[in-house]
Formats: structure tokens, sequence, C-alpha cells
């Protein structure tokens, strides 16, 4: 693995600590939600406690009541009972279920189970046990003013332990009722003797007189543990299932690595190739440039010589053969000095080849120096020199002035020299010769022509104009080396034009060309 | 006098004979390379002890010489003190322009091409010997 691939993994010690992170954090939420719900069962642990007490207590009052008092007053209506007697152990469903229910405490703490707090709390109570504290007299009063409020509950902290804390309306007094609570005087007297206070009696009916009071511990010892136990469980599972994901993706990471090394090592290679294929075509490029440069500078050379070794002999051939006509033309006769004439022709058109083979190589080489060049102009330059080297001639020359093209300025010269020249040359025996220089556009594209009414020239050896030493016409008619159109075809497409000729024999000729 | 540089004999003898043709009838030395031009105008080597004081009007001078070539003698004619105003005429067969451009630069006087046609070559010859033999003012003989 390659030190660059290794930095974008993050340092192993940061890993662990973002690891720690998320544990913890999972931790710490399943022991919230943990708490919470281990609080609400606790909670509805310490109501079912309540509910199932006040249920028994509920059950007695109503068997006090319902089965023992008709049985006692049976007793005394059948005079087998004193109409003095009265015993509230047997008789107040109030002081049995409270001592019902000390003695059900008393079992519970034998049975190593906390106590459950209950008192029936009164304002004015019989026995001074069942007295409310300041917290149950304000409910007594609140549970008179909302006869609709059916309970009241609070957590309250007693020492180091919280408890539920409930409180229910108890009796609403009954006109029944009235007998043993209503005026002293009414009650029986057996009553009236065991109570010589006021406690218990004048009470109206439709009162509440009394709230059940009572409280259960809240179990909490039990529900710590488990929400330790099942937290850490929970953290332990999040670090598993984090370091279990952790190797895979550290195992995905590798083998993603690995394919990219390999796709990098490709690409390096193909990169590599590509680089050398360039080199190779850079110095093939080199090399082909060095070679057409050294062919070139060896056609400078050969182009030099052919000017200098190629026209000395024939100056001599041409120079010695007027010396015989001069000096030894009495002794010769008109056929051998006509053969002399010829030897000299054949000289001069030998030198025209030459001068314009050297023009034709001369202008395929060096720069093209471009600039705004107005071919207009030059037209009427060439065809007033062309007039004052034939004064007798007559063709009419039209012109379209304005034409400015951007090209090299002695290239386009000589472009215009050989057209123009063409032109003049083969309209030589044509009656009211003329000759047009002007644009037209084809398809979108300027194209500039020179068109003569001359000779003309038959289309099926169109493509042979542009040749060099290609001729359509004997010398004898029209003289001429054949270099002029392939010098002229040579530099439009070194321009990066084009020259095409349209013709007909006797008709004259046009030629189309661009820069 | 004329000193006609020239390495070949056709050239030279259509060179004398134009000039024989055109009645111009002052002396003409030939040398046939950059050497032996060299030679007579400082006289030097076959040329040693020739009077100096008796220079040629002007000096027709070709340019493919054989050993040192027309380019490097009119240098040479330039750089010395002796020679430096002399009247040089190339004639050549070459039309290069940078043949024109060299020779300018190292101070001919004149440029002409030798044509092929006999009667031209014969006419320019003619013109160049009116010029610098009848027309032109020799420059003073330099003291040395």
């Amino acid at each position: 693995m390659g030190a660059e691939s290794r930095s974008s993994v993050s340092p192993p010690g940061r890993r662990y600590w973002k690891i720690a992170v998320v544990v913890l954090g999972v931790t710490f939420v399943v022991a919230a939600g943990l708490y919470h719900l281990a609080r609400l069962y606790v909670l509805n642990e310490a109501e079912r406690n309540i509910q199932a007490v006040l249920l028994v207590h509920k059950g007695t009052h109503r068997y006090i009541q319902e089965v023992m008092h008709p049985v006692f007053y049976k007793l005394r209506a059948e005079g087998l009972a004193a109409d003095t007697f009265y015993a509230p152990e047997i008789f107040s469903s109030s002081f049995i279920v409270r001592n019902q229910h000390k003695a059900y405490n008393e079992e519970r703490k034998a049975a190593g189970l906390e106590e459950i707090y209950y008192k029936m709390a009164a304002f004015n109570p019989r026995n001074s046990v069942n007295k409310a504290d300041a917290l149950e007299e304000k409910l007594i009063r609140m549970f008179n003013e909302n006869k609709e409020v059916k309970d009241y509950r609070e957590i309250v902290r007693i020492g180091d332990k919280d408890y539920l804390f409930v409180a229910l309306p108890f009796l609403v007094n009954q006109e029944r009722c009235m007998k043993c609570h209503g005026n002293r005087e009414d009650a029986p007297l057996g009553l009236q003797a065991l109570y010589p206070g006021l406690g218990g009696f004048n009470e109206k009916a439709g009162e509440i007189r009394a709230i059940e009071s009572i409280r259960a511990p809240l179990e909490e010892q039990y529900f710590l543990l488990y929400i330790v136990f099942a937290s850490s469980f929970a953290g332990l599972l999040a670090l598993a299932g984090l370091l279990f994901f952790n190797a895979r993706l550290r195992g995905m990471v590798r083998t993603r690595t690995h394919e990219l090394e390999q796709e990098v090592a490709e690409r390096r290679r193909a990169e590599e190739e590509v680089r050398q294929t360039n080199e190779e075509l850079e110095n093939r490029v080199e090399e082909r440039t060095a070679r057409i440069a050294a062919a070139n500078k060896e056609l400078d050379s050969f182009a030099y010589s052919v000017s200098h070794d190629l026209r000395a002999p024939l100056r001599g051939i041409d120079g010695f053969s007027l010396a015989l006509l001069e000096d030894y033309g009495a002794q010769l006769d008109d056929t051998a000095k006509g053969y002399l004439g010829r030897v000299r022709a054949g000289c001069l058109r030998m030198g025209e080849l030459i001068d314009d083979m050297l023009q034709l190589s001369r202008l395929s080489r060096g720069e093209i120096h471009r600039q705004e060049v107005d071919l207009s102009g030059m037209a009427e330059e060439i065809a007033e020199e062309l007039r004052r080297g034939a004064p007798a001639r007559r063709v009419a020359f039209e012109i379209t002035p304005g034409i400015r093209v951007f090209g090299d300025a002695i290239l386009l010269r000589a472009v215009l020299d050989n057209l123009l020249g063409n032109a003049w040359k083969f309209t030589a025996k044509t009656e009211e010769a003329r000759i047009t220089f002007g644009r037209e556009e084809e398809s979108g594209k300027d194209l500039l022509f020179v068109r003569d009414n001359g000779a003309g020239f038959d289309m099926a050896y169109a493509d042979k104009l542009f040749g060099a030493f290609q001729r359509l016409h004997s010398f004898q008619e029209f003289a001429g080396t054949g270099i002029g159109l392939a010098t002229v075809q040579r530099i439009i497409h070194r321009h990066g034009g084009a020259i095409r000729a349209e013709g007909e024999v006797g008709q004259g000729a046009t030629f189309y060309f661009s820069v | 006098m004329i000193l006609l540089v020239e390495d070949n004999p056709d050239d030279e003898a259509l060179t004398l004979r134009a000039l024989k043709k055109n009645n111009i009838l002052n002396e003409v030395v030939v040398a046939r390379d950059g050497v032996e031009a060299l030679d007579f105008l400082f006289g030097e080597g076959g040329h040693a002890g020739r009077d100096l004081a008796l220079m040629p009007e002007v000096v027709l001078l070709d340019i493919n010489l054989p050993r040192i070539n027309g380019l490097e003698v009119l240098e040479k004619i330039r750089a010395n003190e002796r020679t430096r105003l002399l009247p040089v005429v190339i004639l050549t067969t070459s039309n290069e322009e940078r043949d024109k451009l060299r020779s300018y630069t190292l101070g001919a006087n004149s440029f002409v091409r030798k044509p092929v046609d006999f009667l031209q070559f014969s006419e320019a010859i003619r013109q160049l010997g009116l010029y610098w033999l009848v027309l032109n003012q020799s420059p003073p003989l330099v003291k040395v």
C-alpha cells in the first residue's frame, strides 16, 4: 500500500476514541430507556400492592356492614343483646380494618417485607390515631371541594427511600351513618358511654368524612441492578457489533484499495505506453523534419548549381553558334545556317525552361509571409505591363476593384502574373479579346476567377493543366514551358486554397481559385 | 584596363569576343580563379613585382570560381586599403536573391546576369564597357 492511500484512513487512536464514544452513547441511551421502563414497572407494582390492600379493606368494610351489622341488630331486637351494648372491636368497621391492617403489617414484617402505611384520616376522628396530619387535612378539604376528583397520587421521599403515596376519599356520609355519627344525644347509649368527647359526632350527610391515606415503597434496589446489567450488556453488544462492522469495513476497504492499486498501476502502464508512443512519434517527426530540411537544402544547392552549371554551357553553345554564323557565314549554305538557327532556338528555350523550373522550385520552398494584398491593384499593374509589352494588341481588361485577400504578396503576384499572362497569350489570335478578373460566390464561399475568351481547352484534359511541363498547345501555336500553372497551383495550395479550370476549345477558359 | 575574373574558357572567349565586337579595345587581364585575381591586384604570387600604380578601371567578377570564390575575392578587395574603392561588377550566371544581397552587402558596384542569348550578352558587355570605361570617372588612386 502506497503512503498516499494510507493517509486517507484515520489514525488508530482516533478510531478507538470514536468507538468508545459510540459504545458509551449506546449504553447511556439504553440505560435511560431502561430506567424509565423500570420506574414505570416499580410504580405499577406499588400501585398494585396499594390496590390489593384497599380492595381487601373494602371487602372487610362491606362484610362488617352488610353481614355483621344486620346480625347484631337482629340479636338486639330479639333481646339477645342489651340495648346498651357496644364494642368497637366487633362493631366499628374502621376500628376492625385498622387493627386488621396492623396485624397485616406485622405479618409482612415477619415475611421480610416492608410495611405498607395505611391510615383512615379524618378531621374529627373518635380515635385520635385517625387524626389527619397537615397533608391529609388539606386533601380532605380538596376532595370535598372537588367531588369529581377520585384520587390523589404523589411520590414522596421519606429518609432515603421513595414511596408512592395515594389518597382516596373514604365514605361519603349517608343518612344511615347519622345514627352513630350525627348528634351525640341521638347515638346509641353504649357508644356515648364509650366515647365521652365529640370525636366522630356532628358529621353532616353528603360530606366526605375521611380519606384513606396509603403509601407503598418503590422497590428500587432491584431495578438499579437490572439497569446496570442490561445497559452494560447493550454497550457490550454495541461494541461487539461495531468491532464486527469495523472488521468487515476494513476488509472491504482492503479489497477496494487493492483493486484501486491495480487500476492505478494499469493506468500508469497505459500512460507510460502513451508517453513512449508520443516520444516515438516526436522522434519520428523530428527525424522527418530533419530529413525534409536536408532534402530542402539539397534541393536548394541542386537548384543553385542548375542555375549556374546548366546555363553556362548553353550560353557557350549559343555564343559559338552565333560566332560561326558571323565569322563563317559566307562559307555556310542556307541549310547550315538554318540548322545553326535551330541550335540557338533550342538554347534559348532550354534557358527559359531552366528559369521557370527554378522559379517553381523557389516558390515552393521559402516561407509564406501573410499580409493584406490588393489583388485588384496588382491585376491592374500586370494588365498595364502586358499592354506596354505589346502596344499593338487590343485587349479589353475588366478588373473588379477592391478584391483584397490575406496572403504572400510575392507569391500571389506570381499567380496573377501567370494567370493573366496566360489569358493574354491565349487571346493573341482572338478578335475583341476580353480578359476578366473578378469574384463570384459559390456555396457560401468567395471564389476569385480569371476569364478569357481565347483559345480555351478541351475539358477532357482539365486535370493535366496543372502538371509541370504539361502543355495542351503546340509550341508553334502558343509559346511556353508548361510550368506556369504548376507554379500557380502550388502557390494556391500553399495558401490552403484550391484552383480549378473550366473551358471549351475556341470559347476561352476560366480559372477559379480561392486563397 | 579590365580585369576579367572567369574560370569558364567558353565564357572567357565569348566575353573577349563581345568586347572586341563592341570596339572596346582596352587591355583585358584574365584571371582564372580567385587566387590569381587577388595575386594580380595585390602584386603577389605570379604577379609579384607588378607595378601596383596600374589598376583596372573595372573588375568583371564571376561568383562561381575555383579555390577562392568571387564573393570572397570581393570581400578581400574591399578590405584592402589599396583596392577598396575599385569598381567591381559581378558578372554571373546566378539569379539567386541571396547572391545579389551578398554581393551588394559586400560592396559590389553592380550586379549583371549573363543572358543565355549571346546577342543579349553582347549588348550587356557593350553597355558595361560604355559605362565603366567611358562614362564613369574612376576613383582617385589610393597611395599606400
